[in-house]
């Protein structure tokens, strides 16, 4: 079997026993704030001031740092190369290669929306990080999310993995059988069909059978469900929450005020 | 409108997305491994589009990016939205009946990039100041050292990446419905859009044809007015 998409990580910390929505809260208001701050410096600060000392907080620092290194820093490194080089702004040229000048307002906006790209993918790390994706959607459904968006959130993690093993298969059986997959660009566009073909045809064929087996589960059933698994909302979270909306709108009005 | 939204779905539908979404990422990665210069990672997208109605296939798009984002690659999270016309306007397209035939099937291809395009633009513009970290910034950054707008620059951009990716991504669709027993389709909302219509007749042709080489010239004369305004 296979596991299922997920990074959570099994601790006990402050964080992971915040209320799943507070954590979620937590995540939009970041990227919001960084997003809307007029302030140049906010999205950096953020990193420094919020992020990185609440990943000590929940006890997964070894972890946030593992996937921002590997995942994250070059996201944000290739956009601050591409626009420090590309973006036309600026007068006072730091060095020119070609046709192309590097200028300090263009090093200054690439830096500030590369950090912006990082705020926004270790916010979501975090939140993955120190939440388990069943707590969040059994407490985003008893707050009256539709059971069928849950679902599909949880089925697509658990079926996302399955799918790429699959489609490993059948890459290896039809370069067995002498599938060209790297030599002239026709060959490799003509190998399109038979790698994409197998893979969607065999899972769709599984749809109808998925179908009945929930539906004979009340799927579609309206009647309340109740759930086995009791999640804490404690005051401390809904102050919290309020917090970070205030501040957001707070951010969102400044950014208004002084444009 | 809440009705129309609602019969989009039903329990196959519901079962549908996830597997679509999968869809989309896994046949992603296979594309990216064959180092093609096209993307094909809306086809799950268009598929619940056309079987099940534009609001299935935007929620699809929409969610198939977030985890996309989440899971393998950062850069995509902002892009969403794009994803979501992508999934309505394929299913708007089928809705009126331009899922039928191959030639149809192009013209939605069409209508979906250019709607791709014209979504994606003000998020190139507003987040990234018109430079994002995929390949066809090349092209952007080139015309923005011409002297173009950054508007005119990142629309011309996408004008000329989008169709390819999006036609391509429309046909496999079609190809991939066709193939399916009748009896796999049928239990879906919006089933009878994928209906084939009668045999193609010449002047279907004819007409198709015509239609290509109206939406090129359009295409080409839409491109020199930006290039050259």
């Amino acid at each position: 079997m296979h596991e299922r998409l997920s990074f959570y990580v099994q601790r006990s910390s402050a964080i992971h026993d915040l209320n799943p929505l507070t954590k979620v809260i937590l995540t939009l208001a970041l990227i919001l704030i960084a997003f809307t701050s007029p302030w140049y410096w906010t999205p950096h600060l953020l990193v420094l001031i919020a992020i990185i000392p609440l990943s000590f907080l929940g006890r997964v620092a070894p972890e946030f740092f593992k996937t921002a290194i590997r995942l994250i820093l070059p996201a944000a490194g290739f956009l601050f190369l591409m626009q420090a080089f590309f973006q036309p702004v600026g007068e006072s040229v730091i060095f020119k290669f070609y046709f192309l000048d590097v200028t300090q307002e263009s090093l200054m906006f690439a830096f500030r929306s590369s950090m912006r790209v990082f705020v926004m993918v270790s916010a979501f790390t975090f939140m993955l990080l120190t939440t388990h994706p069943s707590e969040l959607m059994s407490d985003l459904t008893r707050r009256g999310l539709p059971g069928q968006f849950a679902y599909v959130i949880i089925s697509t993690l658990q079926i996302l993995p399955q799918m790429q093993a699959k489609a490993q298969t059948i890459i290896s059986a039809q370069r067995s059988r002498g599938l060209d997959t790297e030599s002239s660009f026709l060959k490799r566009a003509g190998s399109v069909v038979p790698l994409v073909g197998p893979l969607v045809f065999g899972s769709l064929a599984e749809v109808e059978e998925r179908a009945i087996a929930i539906e004979a589960r009340g799927f579609t059933s309206k009647k309340i469900k109740t759930s086995l698994h009791e999640i804490a909302d404690s005051n401390s979270d809904k102050i919290i929450r309020w917090v970070l909306t205030i501040l957001v709108i707070i951010s969102i009005a400044l950014k208004i005020w002084l444009s | 409108m809440l009705e129309k939204i609602k019969n989009n779905f039903n329990t196959q539908t519901w079962v549908l997305i996830p597997i679509a979404i999968a869809i989309n990422i896994a046949v992603g990665q296979i594309v990216l491994l064959l180092k093609l210069p096209v993307f094909l990672d809306s086809i799950g997208t268009v598929l619940v589009a056309v079987l099940c109605g534009p609001w299935a296939g935007a929620l699809t798009g929409a969610l198939s990016n977030i985890i996309w984002g989440i899971a393998i690659d950062p850069g995509a999270l902002p892009w969403w939205p794009v994803a979501f016309f992508i999934g309505y306007m394929a299913g708007r397209m089928a809705g009126w009946g331009f899922f039928k035939s191959w030639w149809k099937v192009v013209v939605t291809g069409f209508v979906v990039a250019l709607t791709a395009a014209i979504v994606s633009t003000p998020i190139a513009v507003y987040l990234f100041g018109g430079i994002t970290a995929s390949g066809s910034s090349f092209i952007t950054a080139y015309l923005l050292q011409t002297g173009q707008g950054i508007w005119s620059a990142v629309v011309s951009t996408s004008f000329l990446t989008e169709p390819v990716d999006k036609i391509t991504t429309a046909m496999l669709a079609f190809a991939i419905i066709q193939g399916l027993p009748k009896r796999t389709i049928g239990g879906y909302p919006k089933a009878e859009q994928a209906a084939v219509e009668g045999e193609a007749n010449k002047n279907q042709l004819y007409i198709a044809v015509g239609v290509v080489v109206l939406l090129v010239l359009f295409a080409a004369f839409m491109l020199r007015n930006i290039l050259g305004g």
